[in-house]
């Protein structure tokens, strides 16, 4: 059924076929057309033996001809015959050159050394690097490598990934200490959040106040706002590509740190040296462990609390053009609440569980080939028990996947990659069971399958010295599944019997015009579509929040991106600059209908109502790579809209998290080796509410009457954080270093608005009442101290 | 999920918001007040008087006072429900048009004093007693005032009577001093059926508890147990182990309602609104069958049950 749904999609459409014909021509010449000679290998980290993404490898004579190693740390360049000096560098790495005669095709592995202490990871040795930002067709991309997360001031001294990425422009905090985001006025569902290829789907802990990934475990992270290559798909705004660490294939190397409310603890090191390694990675919390003392002689005995991340990965080098890698993520929170006295329990768990096996091939030194199995899973249960009554509620969202793609590099003018992509997937909603008595009770909700395709093929074509495109196009096509039976014709589907189809083709064209060795205009337009859906009736996101795939009743989420920019590097590229404009029209947005109430229903689908939006904003960015003080400066100027026409007649509103004005500034100042400073410095437009207008009484209480949705604001937000970070004297000639890390949260006791409530008392006998609406804040200034610690 | 969401809330709140709460006042509204319909008609047993209060809303202010309480009464309207046939104009009866021994009587059924009421109570009612009130029929209220017309239906359904009530020891720690009320009812398959209950103890006014409505949504046909709460226990104030349970030795008495599927959205609006504030909280609005205005029109069938707590 799958296959000929897909046959009468290529029938129906020219496009697709073209699209498909790419893919196949562009498979075919893989082998072919081999006249200059390639230089290609790895790049990694001298010290550990990981892979860099991202590095640069470009002619010393000319810094435009170049490229950059992908996801896996491989490159490939191909140059006319004759001698050439390479320099091969990274972002806080020391550069390496090397003059190679190509008379050949020439492998090339560079380990590069990290030119810095662990306490001064920020500084770059950026002055032969290529300014990829500048070079590159890419918009809206920013690379944060986990060490420059790692010194930045941090909530209670938990190093915390989205925190740092809501710090650059066109990013915005889902509220106070949250670690949920939105990119340029998308939904925090439309972010594609990928851990080693897999899709996490909540990506916090603790009701989102931290994020489930654990610094220690992460390699790098990649947030692309604007300009979402053809790769990647299934998210209208945003993709965070996380890597985690392959282990360190050199020797064996511990590394963790004691914080006020989690430990960590970290061990990698390898099983075949240089050929294979491991890595076991850690974090928990403890602090209901550390009050059990206190709670278990009070009617709560039993009530608990904590989260735990587990991240492992091995990975094994059959040859030099072999290699797999295993890793899997699992996450846990767990919620007890006991109370003894009326013999009560409530518990509470959540969390992912992600695996991915990959296998890299290089067919040749110009074609790099992955392909990658993805399984992960979200589950979400709530239990209640009470004497003879037992409630229970489960939903989450299961994929299994298959994945792979071919990097080809033709040339230096051509870069192509191809692949596909199917999943399938398997979303829970919220299925109610219990008993009362003798009497077992279950909701009719049941859960919901489909199958995922994707096909792409992009070029990163460089025209010539001033003019380079990226073409991509990817095609899409969405399956809902039975078993299913069907609202609107009562039909019953069978397993895997097809209910509903969608697809979609996403053109995606970036253009870089060059305007000089430091500047250029870039533009960019990306069409997305989106067939998983969360929909949120909170002012956040929450663990609870249901997945709903797109079926005969909901559609998919399409959206279009229109984008350009100016981009400038300054001072031999230690400072980059850039100005991004962009325009989103968003299409089949959907939310709740207004008044929703969370009770669990039948089919949360007919609780949506269905609409449309759109975001544009202006977005400043500058940032200093170079010297002892680095950091960046961000503002973005934005306007976030959404219109449906059964929420107050299609009146058009300002999203929730729609911020006019939004600043960060972050810094770093390296005062002396063992000395280093950080600040972080945030003002943003309050956020949006729904006020409350009027008062009435209904059965002698006062009611609400409320104004138009999100018609008044906040105060404004904002906050500054400081952190110092000390690494002990003479621990650094040692193999065993440490440093503290003491963070000072909110420096001047802000209060910022976290949420509104009103208290209201009523008599009517005596006629009276009191009505306070009252402003509540969170997160006064809080002080942390942290002991971290590396052994290698 | 109202339940796990609002416990979670509380435990998280309690956890890290070492909050601090700063006053505000809300904006003025731009579109001046709104009519506020509150009425009910009632079928079954026993069935209270159909009457309809018209009231308009209040801006928002810190403190209300009873000047301001009793000038919210809209006077002078014409009102009228119709049964399909018979269309009965209902008359306006403040409280201070009573007499004494009427006031008083009247009073108690709401649980007031009436000598010391600071309001004067106004209702529109069908003082004649020419409308009867029968299950299986839609009523329709028109409400004509200072130019302004406000419609409203609603539909009394069938009864769904009680199968049994009886109390029992609470779960937990041995007391036998509270006790819990469990009902049992055979809910009608195939048709969505909504109930609302209201309790009261020694003869007091009948009240409702945080959660009064229910639909059969997971017992569909089915012989179903279930706590009914005491609402006196769970006002505000009273001893948290003694939430819901009812006083052994009390008379207890529990009102037993079925209504439409449009009265039930109005009170499970309001209640999962008034209980859904915090951190994550967004607004509800509630949803009202009242047309140019808000509140409710709601019919019951209603049937009642008075027990000794004892088990």
């Amino acid at each position: 059924m799958t296959s000929k749904a897909f046959s009468n999609l290529l029938m129906r459409h020219t496009l697709l076929r073209y699209l498909l014909t790419c893919v196949c021509f562009s498979i075919i010449i893989l082998a072919h057309g081999q006249t200059n000679h390639t230089l290609s290998g790895y790049i990694k980290d001298k010290e550990s033996g990981e892979t860099l993404i991202g590095a640069n490898i470009h002619l010393e004579e000319d810094l435009a001809n170049g490229t950059v190693t992908n996801t896996y740390g491989f490159y490939s360049i191909t140059l006319p015959r004759g001698v050439h000096r390479f320099v091969f560098s990274y972002l806080g790495y020391q550069s390496f050159t090397k003059e190679i005669s190509l008379d050949t095709n020439t492998t090339l592995n560079v380990d590069l050394i990290s030119g810095i202490e662990m306490q001064e990871v920020v500084v770059s040795a950026k002055e032969n690097q290529q300014d990829e930002n500048v070079q590159s067709t890419s918009m809206g991309r920013v690379n944060l490598p986990t060490e420059q997360i790692k010194v930045l001031p941090a909530l209670l001294g938990e190093i915390d990934i989205l925190k740092t990425i809501q710090l650059l422009p066109g990013v915005s905090s889902a509220g106070e200490g949250s670690a949920g985001f939105y990119v340029r006025g998308g939904g925090a569902d439309q972010n594609l959040v990928l851990l080693d290829e897999a899709v996490v789907y909540n990506s916090g802990h603790f009701l989102g106040f931290f994020s489930v990934f654990n610094a220690d475990a992460i390699k790098n992270t990649t947030l692309i706002k604007g300009g979402i290559p053809a790769s990647y798909g299934g998210r209208l705004s945003s993709v965070l590509d996380i890597q985690m660490k392959e282990g360190n294939n050199q020797h064996f190397a511990a590394e963790g740190g004691i914080g006020l409310i989690s430990s960590r603890l970290t061990l990698e090191g390898p099983i075949i040296k240089e050929k294979a390694s491991f890595l076991v990675s850690a974090r928990r919390t403890y602090g209901f462990d550390l009050a059990q003392p206190l709670i278990s002689k009070t009617d709560f005995a039993g009530t608990n609390y904590f989260f735990y991340d587990l991240n492992t990965k091995i990975n094994y080098q059959f040859s030099q053009k072999d290699r797999i890698y295993l890793s899997g993520y699992f996450g846990r929170d767990v919620l007890t609440l006991a109370q003894r006295e009326r013999d009560l329990q409530f518990k509470l768990p959540y969390g992912n569980a992600t695996a991915t096996l990959r296998w890299n091939h290089l067919f040749n030194d110009k074609l790099f080939f992955n392909l990658a199995t993805i399984y992960n899973d979200y589950q979400f249960r709530a239990g209640f028990d009470q004497d003879e009554f037992h409630f229970d509620v489960f939903s989450g969202v299961r994929d299994i996947g298959v994945k792979f793609d071919f990097d080809y590099f033709p040339s230096t003018q051509h870069q192509i990659k191809t692949g596909f992509q199917g999943t399938y997937h398997r979303l829970t909603p919220n299925i109610v069971t219990g008993s009362a008595g003798e009497t077992d009770f279950v909701s009719s909700a049941k859960p919901k399958f489909g199958n995922e395709f994707a096909l792409y093929v992009q070029d990163d074509w460089k025209l010539n010295d001033w003019l380079r495109i990226n073409l991509g196009l990817r095609g899409t096509l969405f399956q809902q599944t039975g078993p299913y039976t069907s609202k609107i014709s009562g039909k019953v589907y069978s397993s895997g019997e097809v209910v509903k189809t969608y697809n979609s083709l996403e053109p995606r064209i970036f253009i870089n015009t060059t305007l000089g060795p430091n500047s250029s205009l870039k533009g960019g337009v990306t069409a997305t579509t989106q067939y998983l859906h969360l929909v949120s009736n909170s002012s956040s996101t929450l663990p609870a929040d249901v997945w709903v795939p797109s079926s005969e009743i909901v559609k998919p989420q399409r959206g279009w991106q229109y984008a350009a920019g100016y981009f400038q590097n300054f001072q031999n590229n230690g400072y980059e600059a850039s100005v991004e404009a962009y325009y989103k029209s968003l299409h089949d947005q959907i939310d709740y209908r207004e008044s929703f109430v969370d009770n669990s229903v039948d089919q949360v689908e007919d609780e949506f109502v269905f609409g449309k939006g759109k975001a544009y904003g202006l977005e400043f960015f500058v940032r200093k790579n170079k010297g002892d003080l680095n950091g960046w400066i961000g503002y973005t100027l934005s306007r976030t809209e959404r219109t449906f026409p059964d929420i107050e007649n299609g009146r058009v509103f300002p999203a929730t998290y729609d911020r006019t004005h939004d600043l960060t500034f972050v810094s770093n100042y390296n005062i002396n080796p063992r000395l280093t400073a950080g600040l972080v410095f945030i003002y943003a437009t309050g956020r949006t509410f729904t006020p409350l207008e009027r008062l009435y009484v209904i059965s002698g209480n006062l009611q609400t009457d409320y104004g138009p949705r999100n018609s008044q604001r906040l105060e404004p937000y904002h906050r500054m954080d400081i952190s110092l970070t000390w690494t002990p004297k003479g621990s650094a000639a040692k193999r065993f270093k440490s440093s503290w890390v003491f963070s000072v949260y909110n420096l001047y006791n802000r209060k910022n608005t976290f949420f509104t409530y009103t208290d209201y008392n009523t008599d009517l006998q005596m006629g009276e009442a009191t009505i306070k609406a009252y402003k509540v804040s969170i997160f006064p200034i809080l002080p942390s101290v942290t002991w971290n610690f590396k052994w290698q | 999920m109202k339940i796990e969401f609002n416990i979670l809330s509380a435990f998280f709140a309690l956890v890290i918001f070492t909050s601090c709460e700063k006053e505000y006042t809300p904006a003025k509204p731009e579109g001046g007040p709104k009519y506020v319909v509150e009425g009910y008609i009632e079928a079954g047993d026993n069935p209270f008087p159909p009457y309809i209060i018209l009231t308009k809303t209040f801006d928002f202010y810190g403190t209300l006072n009873p000047d301001q309480f009793t000038g919210s009464f809209v006077h002078d309207a014409d009102v009228r429900v119709k049964d399909g046939n018979l269309e009965v104009v209902f008359q306006e009866i403040c409280f201070s048009d009573l007499t004494p021994e009427i006031r008083k009587e009247v009073a108690a059924q709401f649980g007031f004093d009436s000598d010391s009421l600071a309001i004067d109570y106004c209702v529109y009612l069908d003082v004649l007693g020419q409308l009867h009130p029968q299950q299986d029929k839609s009523y329709d209220l028109t409400i004509v005032t200072e130019g302004h017309t406000i419609t409203a239906t609603t539909y009394i359904p069938d009864q769904v009577p009680l199968d049994s009530l009886h109390f029992e020891a609470p779960p937990g720690k041995p007391n036998d001093t509270l006790a819990q009320l469990r009902c049992r009812i055979s809910d009608p398959a195939g048709v969505r059926n909504f109930y609302r209950y209201f309790g009261s103890t020694n003869g007091g006014p009948l009240k409702t508890a945080f959660s009064s409505v229910t639909e059969d949504l997971f017992f569909d046909g089915k012989s179903f147990e279930f706590q009914l709460f005491n609402p006196v226990t769970t006002d505000r104030g009273v001893e948290p182990n003694e939430f819901g349970l009812y006083i052994v030795g009390d008379t207890a008495t529990i009102k037993w309602c079925t209504m439409d599927e449009a009265h039930f959205d109005f009170w499970n609006t309001l209640e999962f609104s008034n209980s859904n504030q915090g951190p994550f909280s967004s607004y509800t609005r509630l949803q009202s069958n009242i047309h140019g205005g808000l509140g409710i029109w709601g019919g019951y069938n209603v049937s009642y049950y008075t027990r000794k707590v004892a088990y």
